[in-house]
């Protein structure tokens, strides 16, 4: 039983979500208890925006694997973890830019994706639901095991003397602006990958009816693999942005994890502009909780909207639209 | 030479089905906990085989196989997943450490005002999710998500002692001394039986429960519950007992922890990783068996323990667990209970290939 770990990782959770707002530019979050004036708001609201495109970004994967397969994927944010330390690694022991780094952190995760399905989701596809939650759990300790014991629990940092700019008055950190960029890029890309190609269709077909699928001739093994794969891929990419603008450490994935599943349902299962939607709506509850509510208090809220999701439309914000 | 051993396995397997089957086993293995920590100091050829077992991870051992024996009743009885079962866990050890330091209560009292106020967290959790349908991975993230509700609230509420939480109050500070009575005691071994004796009351309440009209009703429940609810059995009604049954019980393990580590905090007992070592036992052991909670517990926790011990790694333990869960759900769903039944399967088949071979 070791606590200690356990315990270290919540006070760093906690630590983490208070340097949010200080690493979005400099503010001091619970300095403002007089009403807001518009120059503040503003800063929020582009806090808000950058924060929530990168929660959308993280339940991108999520929403995919969860809307094809139906398996909640609880190693999502494990593996943005392995795909983090990869890339610090590998820009540190390479000196390249750690953007030119990020395809590689792609085609890394992907195939640990497809490895991971081969060997723990296949066999147990159509079995009970939870079978599959356990073992994704299962490897969420063992990837996020390995990651402490070849890197320890300490945080750490990718300096990339990035700093931030003004526009209008308003704070944009350089990182998290990047950040947003990226997950647009692969917003846009996973959607004409979807829509346009013929994996991409398959993929959504078996989305809308497993059976259906495979009586019209879709290799459905063939096609959860690739989904697997691809959402392992875009764990990846959001791994790979988070040090762009935030120091990390091994358990940095459980708290993006717990969030983009509210994300998740909160846009709709296998929705990605829900997923955009939800990622929003979570950052705006978190930057302007952090704002004006003490300590994490934010974060009960989440919990209550995502419960009230849950309870009165558990197809979620922009759910019924499963087509990708 | 299959034989003397395919006719003892044959020979459980008749035991096993007998009425009286279950209950001797668990005498059985209820008296080698009871003896489990005399065991630790016997030396065979001048090894102790057990030594390296600490009283501490036995009483751990015990502490997460009671969790698992009351998850497994609402979980494994009637199916519905949970994964948020330190919120029960949690209630229980706050209401008893709060209680007794603020109200001067007696830690007993605590704990079953904890365990009446886990039940009604429960209740609230099933009468939001079970009355708007929630079922399977939805049920399961709702109850993470009540979990990680309190893990936040108690983290920011000063009241109930914010992120540093609880110090245990001394004994003396509300009884006469260590005992008992005050739930506290000098050293580790009467906590070990203190939490044996709750382990076998669970277990006992899960044994009746199994053999009861009501366990059917709830078994029913888990196989088909629309069939279940068209035969007549109110199944809303009985998925809020199961509900509030087992948070009732979870606290219970809580309250342990509360009274024997010296302070709690949100983070230690509402954290994800409780809920998974709540059901983890059950897993390993078998999903929905009297014997399983308590068999799994005996084997992950202690191959942990073992495993952290050989090589000293912080975080090696936990990727113990990660290779338990998924080897037993990829391997053997049923768990380790199954075993003795999956090899009676396998000497039959075995025996029949080989008669077939003579002929």
């Amino acid at each position: 039983m070791d606590w200690c770990f356990a315990s270290s990782r919540g006070e760093w959770i906690a630590s983490a979500v208070m340097a949010v707002p200080s690493q979005l530019g400099g503010l001091d979050a619970t300095v403002p208890l007089s009403l807001p004036g518009p120059a503040i708001l503003a800063q929020y609201l582009v806090f808000a925006v950058l924060l929530g495109g990168i929660y959308g970004l993280v339940a991108l994967g999520l929403t995919m694997i969860f809307g094809v397969m139906d398996v909640i994927n609880f190693a999502h944010g494990a593996l943005m973890v392995v795909a983090m330390y990869a890339l610090m690694t590998a820009s540190r022991m390479s000196g390249v830019s750690p953007f030119l780094l990020i395809p590689l952190a792609i085609a890394l995760l992907f195939i640990l994706g497809v490895g991971i399905y081969r060997a723990t989701i296949a066999p147990i596809i159509d079995a009970p639901q939870e079978n599959q939650l356990i073992v994704t759990f299962g490897v969420l300790l063992i990837l996020t095991s390995i990651v402490q014991i070849l890197f320890g629990s300490d945080p750490q940092k990718l300096e990339l003397g990035l700093g931030s700019f003004r526009v209008a008055g308003v704070f944009v950190p350089e990182g998290q602006l990047y950040a947003l960029i990226i997950a647009v890029i692969a917003l846009a890309a996973t959607w004409l990958f979807l829509q346009r190609t013929m994996v991409g269709r398959a993929i959504r077909g078996t989305a809308d009816n497993r059976d259906g699928a495979q009586y019209v001739g879709i290799d459905v093994p063939r096609v959860d693999m690739l989904t697997f794969g691809i959402g392992a891929a875009l764990a990846g990419l959001a791994g790979a942005v988070v040090p762009l603008f935030q120091s990390i450490t091994p358990s940095l994935g459980d708290q993006y994890l717990i969030n983009a599943f509210v994300v998740v349902v909160l846009g709709g299962l296998g929705s990605f502009p829900g997923a955009f939607v939800g990622g929003l709506v979570i950052g705006f509850i978190q930057v302007f909780g952090l704002a004006f509510l003490e300590g994490s208090t934010y974060q009960i809220l989440i919990f209550l909207v995502f419960i009230l999701v849950l309870l009165v439309r558990p197809e979620g914000l922009l759910g019924g639209a499963s087509d990708g | 030479m299959g034989d003397p051993l395919r006719s003892a396995v044959e020979r459980y397997a008749r035991f096993r089905t007998q009425w009286y089957g279950l209950p001797t086993l668990l005498v059985v293995v209820f008296s080698f906990l009871a003896v489990l920590p005399m065991l630790r100091g016997v030396s065979l050829l001048g090894v102790s085989p057990l030594g390296w077992l600490s009283l501490n991870s036995i009483i751990l051992t015990l502490v997460w196989a009671t969790a698992a024996q009351a998850w497994n009743i609402m979980s494994g009885y009637t199916g519905q997943f949970s994964f948020g079962h330190a919120a029960f866990f949690g209630i229980g050890a706050y209401a008893t450490i709060l209680l007794t330091a603020d109200f001067g209560l007696s830690p007993w009292v605590g704990m079953l005002i904890g365990s009446l106020l886990a039940a009604g967290y429960g209740l609230l959790i099933g009468v939001l999710t079970f009355r708007y349908g929630l079922e399977g991975h939805y049920f399961g993230l709702a109850t993470l998500a009540f979990a990680e509700l309190l893990r936040y609230l108690f983290n920011n509420l000063a009241v109930l002692g914010g992120a540093s939480g609880f110090f245990k109050p001394l004994p003396r500070e509300y009884a006469s001394g260590p005992g008992l009575a005050a739930f506290q005691f000098a050293t580790d071994l009467p906590y070990y039986y203190v939490i044996l004796g709750f382990l076998a009351l669970v277990s006992v309440v899960s044994l009746v429960i199994n053999r009861s009209q009501l366990g059917y009703y709830l078994f029913a429940i888990r196989e088909r519950e629309t069939a279940a609810s068209a035969v007549g059995i109110p199944t809303f009604r009985y998925k809020l007992l199961g509900i509030s049954v087992s948070a009732f019980f979870t606290a219970w393990p809580g309250a342990f922890w509360a009274m024997y580590f010296n302070t709690i905090r949100p983070d230690t007992v509402f954290d994800l990783l409780v809920n998974v070592e709540i059901l983890l036992p059950a897993i390993v052991g078998g999903v929905g068996t009297v014997l399983g909670p308590i068999l799994g517990s005996l084997i992950a926790i202690p191959a942990s323990e073992f495993v952290r011990q050989s090589f000293e790694i912080p975080g090696v333990n936990n990727a113990v667990y990660g290779i338990i869960l998924i080897a037993i759900v990829l391997y053997s769903p049923r768990g380790v209970v199954s075993w003795p039944s999956r090899l009676v399967e396998l000497l039959r088949t075995r025996t029949a290939l080989l008669s077939d071979d003579v002929r």
